[in-house]
């Protein structure tokens, strides 16, 4: 493997215990070669990013050039004017914005009740409900697509923002469930117990302990919520026609019709990009931590 | 909502690992306490059921139907035809290519990517610590794209007039690769799904097994280092069993991603994929959308469900034995 050059001696001088890294087999050589690396697989990673930037800054000439330039001679913003003068770029975002935030809202307030639910109780069925938070966010969602969308045909819920919205509530909720659970059971009891002989009711204990020290956990929870509706486009795609999608359908339509208009394309994609973005830095930490439960903790 | 003074509810479980006290007690009380949490839970199950629940029961009917364009509008209960739908899907050879590339693109790309995620995760313990947020910075920024504007991006970058690539290959003495088109050939239109998918794959798989990697005791490295191990084997012999909980969960959850792999050759193939660019996924949505055939769409996503089955069964047991969820 990369990190670990098999025969270099183990310098064990400890010069300045490097935050926790591996202080074995760390020669001068060694490290550069391993920085080098760092740095050659951060550029790669983020070359992709980088040029659809590029591009979107780009005036058309430069954008078909044949000769590409790694970067804008001329920088403007043509092309991100022309994805907001685009047909229906300001309504499906608009579309998207309902959509998503009918959704988390939703998943937000039934997740919790659930989360609490398994969290704080001990009940007969209780580990019958985790297997199914946990079994239903495996079931892929493409091949539930087919009788979802004659569901709600039937219901005349297809082409409409309300259809959409129930869906995505039930493809975040799971997760949704699974993170507060995790925030809820890390209170400690005793507040709980606490309150409760300093006179407080349930309920009290609810609105003055739980849900307070959970803000935070909530937060987490309904921006990730707010990605994965944000990114949703295929259900979106299927169910509703043009004018009741998303962005993310508006980005996938735009490919389709005449030729692709790189330019605006890529503004668009950026665009669209930006809010999942800085939602994701903030709450990064948490979720790998979701997904992989009690591993990391172990 | 309700308030129901329970006594039982502050204690139970109360951050004692080993519940001991009295068995008789405790399924009284138990008893007492299962009105609330499951009224708690009802909203959220009432919706799972109704919207994950029913359709996945619909999905088999459906499966055993034949439902056509003719039967979607008119709103008539489609005919039953019992099998025909399952004959015909595996009596299919298209389909059993479909499989089979959907069984290979999974098993390379997830080799692909856990090595890869391993040996990034590794590298940063190894690197000095600006380049090591370098590294994690570039990693959010790719995990933070929307998987249907990546593939976009790959499909700009990888297009057979304009693309930065060509250009770039071009580039080399005695390559011409202007005007190449990545996708005539299957196996390179593969390798640029591939490469799409373990680029997008590789930060979580890094971060979360460097995550992984810090649990790993430095005495326990140090002490094999001074009994003479080499790198090689502190690393096999310590840390990758250290991490291999670990290592199990995110390979199962990999697998599971990239066998319902439909995003990137949807959009890479501007949502047409030729028969060679087909996954499980997309010939499931193909067959039942494209084609109007819901219900031999239904019977083949219900066959993908099925061959999923041990996998996800694999990971909820691994979710339950190693996370302690009591």
């Amino acid at each position: 493997m990369v990190a670990t050059t098999p025969g270099a001696p183990a310098v064990r001088t400890r010069r300045r215990a490097d935050d926790g890294a591996m202080t074995v087999g760390r020669s001068r050589a060694g490290t550069i070669a391993a920085n080098t690396t760092g740095i050659v697989f951060g550029i790669l990673m983020l070359f992709p990013i980088y040029w659809v930037l590029n591009t979107s800054l780009k005036p058309a000439d430069e954008v078909l050039a044949l000769d590409p330039t790694l970067w804008p001679h001329h920088p403007t913003l043509t092309n991100y004017l022309s994805a907001f003068k685009a047909p229906l770029f300001l309504q499906d975002m608009l579309n998207g914005l309902v959509i998503t935030l009918l959704a988390v809202a939703g998943a937000l307030v039934v997740g919790f009740l659930a989360a609490l639910a398994i969290a704080r109780f001990k009940f007969y069925g209780r580990r019958a409900i985790i297997l199914v938070v946990l079994a239903v966010q495996l079931v892929p969602f493409i091949a539930l697509l087919i009788p979802l969308f004659l569901m709600l045909q039937s219901v005349s819920l297809t082409n409409s923002l309300i259809g959409v919205s129930i869906t995505y509530l039930v493809l975040i909720l799971p997760y949704t469930v699974w993170t507060l659970r995790g925030f809820i059971s890390v209170i400690p009891r005793e507040l709980d117990e606490a309150a409760l002989i300093d006179g407080c009711s349930r309920g009290q204990v609810f609105w003055r302990i739980i849900l307070p020290l959970t803000g935070p956990g909530l937060v987490a929870t309904s921006v990730y919520g707010f990605i994965q509706a944000w990114n949703e486009f295929i259900i979106i795609n299927t169910l509703n026609s043009p004018a009741k999608q998303n962005l993310m359908a508006w980005l996938l339509q735009n490919q389709t019709t005449r030729g692709t208009a790189w330019g605006p394309l890529m503004a668009g994609a950026i665009i669209t990009s930006i809010p999942v973005v800085i939602f994701f830095l903030i709450i990064q930490r948490n979720i790998a931590t979701g997904l992989t439960a009690g591993a990391v903790k172990g | 909502m309700s308030v129901v003074e329970s006594p039982t509810t502050r204690r139970t479980g109360g951050s004692t690992p080993h519940r001991a006290p009295g068995r008789a007690r405790r399924t009284r009380r138990n008893r007492q306490t299962t009105g609330l949490p499951w009224l708690l839970s009802l909203p959220a199950l009432i919706l799972l059921a109704g919207l994950l629940g029913y359709p996945l029961v619909r999905m088999v009917v459906l499966s055993f139907q034949n439902m056509r364009l003719r039967e979607l509008l008119s709103g008539r209960t489609p005919p039953w035809v019992g099998f025909d739908n399952y004959t015909k899907v595996l009596s299919d050879a298209e389909f059993w290519r479909v499989v089979g590339r959907t069984f290979a693109f999974t098993a390379v790309t997830v080799v692909v990517s856990v090595l890869v995620g391993l040996g990034i995760a590794l590298l940063m313990r190894r690197v000095t610590r600006g380049v090591r947020l370098f590294m994690i910075v570039a990693m959010m920024f790719v995990w933070a794209m929307p998987q249907l504007v990546a593939a976009q991006i790959f499909r700009w970058i990888t297009d057979s007039d304009f693309g930065v690539i060509n250009y770039f290959i071009d580039k080399l003495p005695g390559v011409d690769y202007q005007n190449h088109s990545w996708f005539v050939n299957p196996w390179q239109g593969w390798s640029v799904i591939t490469t799409l998918v373990v680029w997008a794959g590789i930060p979580f798989l890094a971060i979360t097994l460097n995550a992984g990697l810090t649990q790993v005791p430095k005495e326990l490295v140090e002490a094999a280092t001074v009994d003479g191990a080499s790198g090689w084997q502190t690393l096999r012999n310590i840390t990758l069993p250290i991490l291999k909980p670990l290592l199990i969960i995110v390979t199962t959850l990999s697998v599971i991603w990239d066998f319902g792999l439909f995003t990137q050759n949807w959009v890479l193939r501007d949502g047409h994929p030729e028969p060679q660019f087909q996954t499980l996924a997309t010939y499931s949505y193909t067959q039942a959308f494209g084609q109007s055939r819901y219900s031999l769409g239904s019977a083949i996503s219900v066959i993908t469900v099925l061959l999923m089955l041990g996998v996800m069964a694999f990971y909820i047991r691994q979710m339950f034995r190693i996370g302690e969820v009591e």
